[in-house]
């Protein structure tokens, strides 16, 4: 039997190594795209999970629209980041001297 | 053990070690496909948790399309992948802590306080995607017009954001070239017919005469 | 199957606006670059439109539609008509920055009113899926805006700051959802406050520990201390017009946000957000106020100067009380305004190829345009809280709203960091009053247009309403209490 532990503590394990990710490539803004993404889809199995639990369809409309957002957020993101790439020649984080923390 | 829980951890480790795998991988093209591999094991465990609605829009519109969007950007860019490494080890220590001791507590509270019963499955009659769509587009319809929107933002920003006539563009308009009429290529100009032959050098001046002549009209 | 048709009716302001985004938005591609005005005066048309209609519809009761996930109710009227209000001034000291720059683009405003559509969607939200919508139609516009000066490097590093720290923060926030679901079993904030009421002694921690990701990630999008560290890299970086925008309307809707979510969804574990706002609001009140005097940049220290606000904000909304929502509620619509007039003063001094975004491009101002040096002094005087402007009702409404509900020492350190914070403040003033100009040979400014009058009555509105506090006051006790 898979419990919902099971699915919880998958989703759990995902999402610190999405945080792990964020701060492993700090100065590679495309990867960082990328785990953002990675904590999406834990977040979307929790939603999931408990959908199935509670025997509850909303949880998975909230991750129908989950998706839908986070495929237009990457389509904002990845136009900054060509933006960037164009005006510095570099998606570097690091090189993003012109402001300081 | 049963087949549902083989599956589940097959795919749980194929999840977690794709994921792994793409935030330490150092081509950001390797991590892309590594996100791809968790994707579609994502999707498989969906499909036990009776989302298969769901499942299939994560392959079709995740893998097939943002994550294409993704490959195409990365290798469009000319990256300089030493210099995207640097800081990795550095990071190394912070970020392995933080995420152990994030995952320490989240597991910790999910295993000690979060039960529930496990619910009958679903018997071969119920259509995941039809019940989806029941309320998708009835409770859900104000939701859905919002996400509407979304895209539509989406669209207009990153057109406005990327795209742009490049001066040193040499590309042909179709448009134009159809457009293209006699009169606007060719034109008779009436000249006085030329008595003698003139020797060969004030000939190519009067034909390169008549040229500019005919640039000044 | 049962369905009905949904009341259409209690949205009509949204769809209007939303009607209106798009034909503009399809007028505007065929209108040529010279004719941009056409584009700005529709989208200022609108505004005034759906403050119209949101006036005319509103009424005291709460009303529930398309399967409760909207709600209409006072508070909603009232912060939508300042959220109207505020996006109106915006829009109106953003023209001229625009059309100097050559950056005078229909995106602009298209992107301004989905942003302000996004706004709405959130101070109407009854549903975790709507509240949550409604945030990201906000935020996306508020990215694509940052970067849209397009030509500017520092925009676009910005723009790129801001997104990643954003999408972060939505991260966070869903899955402080997803636990409040699952938890719960529901997505409708009454039925959550409801399951929560009804909840067993068991479920408290999994559901603290989904307040901790929510409180996180509402932290983290309004700046609030630890999680400001984008905040002012992003205002400093990005074009002056857009800094106007999403250091004000923005705020409303965040407060909106947080009443929706803590306060009427996670009522009932009130103690519990009780103390993680405390935290949240000391460390903003003391870093943004102490942070503020280092700064030579005026968009950096009123940066500084947002995040000390919003730990105001916050105060507020922790003591609990319905005296305390009002008060925060009428502290947020008072920053906006004062706010919208500080950043519209950056952009009414800077000319093309000058930005007028360091303190000392203030110096000397009386000399130069003593009106506006005096428009200015009221617009400080408001964020500092010095009576009789209305920024100091404000946080005196705060602050007894605290001390009401026994937090007498936060009342006390939210006074001593004030009175740090006032130095600051008053340092541009006297640079304004008693410096000469940094240019000797600095021309008096010229007030032009629009801008100078729409920003000479900003500044007397702050007075004004300072002097009669009364009327805000009871419209934001109505919103609340009825």
């Amino acid at each position: 039997m898979i419990t919902l532990e099971h699915y919880l503590v998958l989703a759990a394990l995902l999402f610190s190594i999405s945080v792990a990710g964020i701060f492993l490539n700090r100065k590679n803004v495309i990867v960082l795209l990328m785990c953002i993404e990675l904590m999406l889809l834990a977040v979307n199995i929790n939603f999931i999970a408990f959908s199935f639990f509670l025997q509850d369809l909303a949880g998975q409309v909230f991750v129908f629209f989950i998706l839908t957002v986070a495929a237009a957020e990457a389509a904002i993101g990845l136009a900054i980041l060509v933006l960037l790439f164009r005006n510095r020649g570099t998606i570097n984080v690091q090189d993003l001297d012109a402001m300081k923390g | 053990m049963t087949f549902e829980l083989i599956l589940f951890y097959a795919f749980g480790a194929i999840l977690l070690g794709a994921a792994l795998a793409m935030i330490s991988v150092r081509n950001p093209v390797h991590a892309a496909l590594f996100l791809v591999v968790c994707f579609v094991a994502a999707a498989a465990i969906w499909l036990l948790a009776e989302a298969e609605f769901l499942g299939i829009v994560l392959v079709l519109v995740y893998v097939g399309a943002v994550m294409v969007l993704f490959l195409f950007v990365v290798m469009m860019l000319d990256i300089n992948l030493a210099k995207l490494r640097e800081g990795f080890t550095e990071y190394l220590p912070v970020g392995v802590v933080v995420a152990a001791a994030m995952a320490t507590v989240l597991v910790l509270v999910i295993t000690r306080y979060i039960t529930m019963e496990v619910p009958e499955r679903a018997g071969p009659e119920y259509a995941n995607t039809e019940a989806l769509g029941a309320i998708l587009y009835t409770e859900y319809v104000y939701p859905f017009e919002i996400a509407a929107v979304i895209l539509l933002v989406a669209i207009i920003a990153a057109i406005s954001l990327t795209m742009r006539k490049r001066p040193d563009n040499k590309s042909i308009d179709p448009g134009q070239q159809m457009a293209v009429s006699r009169e606007g290529r060719v034109r008779m100009v009436s000249m006085p017919s030329e008595k003698k032959r003139a020797p060969r050098r004030s000939a190519q001046g009067s034909g390169s005469g008549a040229s500019d002549d005919d640039a000044s009209k | 199957m049962n369905f009905e048709i949904p009341n259409f009716l209690p949205a009509v302001p949204e769809m209007f606006v939303l009607g209106m985004a798009c034909l503009i938005l399809v007028i505007d591609a065929f209108l040529p670059d010279s004719r941009r005005d056409i584009t700005y005066g529709l989208v200022q048309a609108t505004l005034v439109a759906a403050a119209g209609l949101t006036l005319w519809m509103m009424g005291p009761e709460t009303v529930l539609t398309f399967s409760d996930t909207f709600v209409k109710d006072p508070m909603a009227d009232i912060l939508k008509v300042a959220v109207y209000v505020t996006s109106f001034l915006v829009f109106l000291y953003a023209r001229p920055y625009l059309m100097e720059r050559g950056i005078h683009k229909g995106e602009f405003y298209i992107l301004g009113l989905f942003a302000v559509l996004g706004m709405m969607i959130m101070i109407s939200g009854h549903n975790l899926l709507t509240l949550y919508l409604g945030l990201e139609l906000l935020s996306l516009s508020s990215y694509a805006l940052v970067a849209f000066w397009r030509d500017s490097t520092r925009a676009t590093e910005a723009a790129m700051k801001y997104f990643v720290l954003g999408a972060l923060a939505s991260g966070l926030l869903l899955y402080g959802m997803s636990m409040i679901y699952g938890m719960t079993g529901s997505l409708d904030i009454a039925v959550i406050a409801a399951e929560l009421t009804a909840a067993d002694e068991s479920l408290n921690i999994p559901l603290v520990f989904g307040l901790v990701f929510l409180v996180v990630a509402i932290a983290f999008k309004l700046g609030a201390v630890p999680f400001h560290m984008w905040v002012p890299d992003v205002y400093d970086g990005a074009p002056t017009a857009v800094t106007l925008f999403i250091a004000t309307a923005p705020k409303i809707a965040a407060f909106a946000f947080l009443m929706r979510l803590l306060v009427e969804g996670m009522g009932p574990m009130h103690a519990d957000w009780q103390g993680m706002l405390i935290i949240l609001a000391v460390l903003s009140l003391a870093v943004g106020n102490v942070i503020a005097i280092a700064q030579t940049s005026i968009k950096r220290m009123l940066a500084y100067s947002t995040i000390a606000h919003v730990g105001f904000v916050f105060m507020g909304i922790l003591a609990g009380t319905d005296s305390g929502y009002a008060s925060a509620m009428f502290y947020v619509i008072v920053y906006a305004i004062t706010a919208a007039g500080g950043f519209g003063m950056i952009v009414f001094l800077s000319r093309k190829g000058y930005e007028a975004d360091q303190i000392d491009d203030f110096k000397g101002l009386a000399q130069r345009n003593p009106w506006f040096a005096f428009i200015m002094l009221l617009l400080l005087f408001s964020m500092a809280g010095v009576p009789p402007t209305v920024g100091f009702y404000a946080k005196l409404a705060v602050i007894q709203a605290a001390v009401g509900a026994d937090l007498v020492w936060l009342g006390v350190v939210a006074v001593i960091f004030s009175v740090i914070g006032a130095f600051y403040y008053l340092r541009v003033v006297k640079m304004m009053f008693f410096d000469a100009p940094k240019d000797e040979n600095a021309e008096p400014v010229q007030p032009s247009g629009a801008l100078a009058t729409a920003l000479s009555i900003n500044g007397l509105a702050v007075l004004a309403l300072g002097i009669f506090p009364g009327l805000l006051l009871s419209i934001t006790h109505y919103a609340i209490i009825g």
